[in-house]
């Protein structure tokens, strides 16, 4: 009797090519982040829950999966990578210097409703820079952002900037109660239109109002900062990003620019700057980050701190397929002759020749066949040949 | 403008509202009325590409991405949830989310825990949790009137359009769950890769939505 068992919902078996593009987009990101002087650290997989609940993280207690351990204390799957690190750089990294800059290649786990076809396990790759604040720092990681996309082959593609205090300072203006603060977040972060003239028409007076009517609307590029100013003056923070924008383009990064005012996801998370990258062909975002000015102290070490996470599979899903390589040449050898052997297989391309465990030439010419191979090479006491299957 | 964009809009009562609205904002709509065996639908004098779902496979669509843009009714979106841009409230297709009790019966009037039924279990699931009450939901697949009278429930939660059916069947509303109506929702990756040709989009129905006021 054989048994049948599946793999869970919302996780699969990957094979051969599927793999061959995720290691391909996790190389190519980490090795920009190593050149860039960021180092590798690497989290547990499975982490206390209260890790999470404690330092404040926006992911829900419903989207992280959790699992038992001896203690009896609920642990989850690591949901996020930001937090564990910010844990590592408060505590075992307490002695070295800052800024530090860490950068990790990990999976982190969401629990996704039934049958959406999402994945659970989400491989992202991404940096923080820690204990380090300003604008130097701020551009450091965004074009960091962008040439991660762009090591990728990622076709087209734009990095989106927000800011965190541009929401905070016009709701400060209309002077709501918290409860009503987040149900206006939630319709400019829902990009609801209407329902947002509706919710803002008893403010009308207050010139913050208008500006934040149109908030979910102001996205695009740098004339989006010009809108916001003459709809709501001179703000701190637009007077940040349009500061940035300008070193960005004159870095040569100006291309890949946009913004979002009405970026105002986690506003109790981000400080600063906050950024999504999209690539055409992707149905969401496939990179987030932003400033949290705040996680790292809740362990500790107050330090300042930003970065980003790139979605693995969500970018390789947007470049071109790789196939993998054709088995061409099945090698055979007699006893004695094993060293010869290996020497032939190692010198071909990857993956089109490999060796045969069948005793007789016969055999191995029958497994050539029906593994598709062109020829048999042969290696005995006579030397080296070639049989065509 | 470049790109085509592609809309899902749901079948039945809101597919008509929305060629209407469509053609008013000046789009022709004439393969969207004369399918034929076609599954896509092109807007000749718009780049615009329709096709035609149950409500649940709006969203579907627009969430991954293979939809830029979707109509769909809010009792859907509340039921199912999901990350997506909702820009516009389009105005058509009102309804009214009720709780509805048998006449005569007093719902609130005991401690015994309550047995609804509805086609909406989330819906009702976040009603009862926001009043603090626990209830026992019942997700039935077809016409939930039927529950109260066989007895497996007190209360429904349904859609409720003129409450003829409800009376018909000796139930009455007694409390509204949420307004209903259809929206228009947007791929959130479209929207920024996609932004001037969406832009336009939302604009001819807030403009045509304007002009019906």
């Amino acid at each position: 009797m054989s048994i049948i068992i599946n793999t869970p919902e919302g996780t699969r078996d990957r094979l051969f090519a599927e793999c061959q593009e995720r290691r391909q987009v996790q190389a190519r990101l980490t090795r920009l982040f190593r050149q860039r002087g960021f180092l590798e650290v690497s989290t547990p997989d499975t982490e206390f829950y209260d890790l999470f609940a404690l330092s404040g993280s926006a992911i829900p207690q419903e989207r992280m999966l959790k699992v038992g351990d001896l203690s009896g204390k609920i642990c989850v799957m690591r949901p996020d990578s930001t937090t564990p690190i910010a844990r590592v750089a408060a505590t075992k990294l307490k002695a070295v210097a800052l800024p530090q800059r860490l950068y990790y290649d990990q999976t982190v786990y969401r629990a996704n409703p039934a049958h959406n076809g999402g994945s659970r396990e989400i491989p992202q790759c991404g940096v923080e820079l820690i204990g380090a604040k300003g604008k130097k720092a701020d551009l450091e990681i965004i074009v960091t952002a962008i040439d991660a996309l762009r090591s990728c082959g990622a076709p087209k593609f734009h990095v989106e900037l927000g800011h965190a205090g541009y929401f905070r300072e016009l709701a400060g203006r209309l002077e709501l109660g918290e409860e009503k603060v987040e149900e206006m977040r939630a319709l400019i972060e829902g990009k609801n239109f209407a329902a947002l003239t509706d919710f803002l028409a008893p403010y009308a007076g207050n010139p913050a109002s208008a500006a934040l009517a149109r908030l979910s609307r102001l996205f695009g590029g740098a004339e989006v900062l010009g809108q916001a100013e003459r709809l709501a003056g001179k703000t701190p923070a637009v007077d940040y990003l349009s500061d940035l924008y300008d070193e960005l383009s004159a870095a040569g990064y100006g291309q890949y620019i946009r913004f979002d005012l009405g970026m105002v996801h986690q506003i109790d998370y981000y400080t600063g700057v906050v950024f999504r990258g999209y690539v055409e062909g992707a149905g969401d975002a496939v990179l987030s980050g932003g400033r949290y000015d705040n996680l790292v102290g809740v362990f500790g070490r107050e330090a300042q701190a930003t970065g980003f996470a790139v979605y693995v599979d969500a970018v390789a899903r947007t470049l071109p397929e790789i196939s993998p390589p054709v088995l061409r040449t099945v090698v055979h050898y007699e006893p004695g002759y094993l060293a010869q052997a290996l020497e032939a297989v190692d010198t071909r391309p990857a993956g089109t020749s490999e060796l045969s465990p069948c005793r007789t030439l016969e055999s191995s010419l029958n497994l050539a066949r029906d593994k598709g191979a062109e020829t048999v090479l042969v290696f005995d006491k006579d030397g080296e040949r070639t049989v065509p299957v | 403008m470049s790109e085509r964009l592609r809309i899902a809009i749901t079948k039945g009562r809101l597919l008509d509202k929305s060629v209407e609205l469509f053609e008013a904002a000046g789009l022709d709509c004439s393969p969207i009325k004369d399918p034929g065996r076609r599954l896509v639908h092109c807007v000749p004098n718009y780049p615009l590409d329709a096709v035609l779902a149950k409500a649940p496979d709006v969203i579907t669509y627009v969430e991954h991405g293979v939809c830029d843009l979707g109509i769909v009714g809010k009792d859907t979106i509340l039921e199912k949830g999901g990350g997506f841009y909702e820009v516009l409230d389009l105005g058509f297709g009102k309804c009214r989310f009720a709780l509805a009790v048998k006449e005569g019966s007093d719902f609130y009037g005991t401690y015994k825990t309550r047995r609804i039924a509805s086609k909406y279990p989330e819906v009702t699931r976040a009603f009862f949790e926001k009043k603090g009450m626990d209830v026992d939901i019942i997700k039935i697949e077809g016409s939930v009137e039927l529950a109260p009278i066989l007895n497996l429930a007190d209360a429904i939660v349904d859609i409720v359009e003129t409450g003829a059916t409800l009376k018909a069947n000796g139930l009455v509303p007694i409390e509204d769950v949420a307004q209903v109506s259809a929206r228009l929702i947007v791929n959130t990756a479209s929207m920024k890769l996609y932004k001037d040709e969406i832009a336009d989009l939302i604009a001819r129905c807030e403009g045509e939505l304007e002009r019906r006021k």
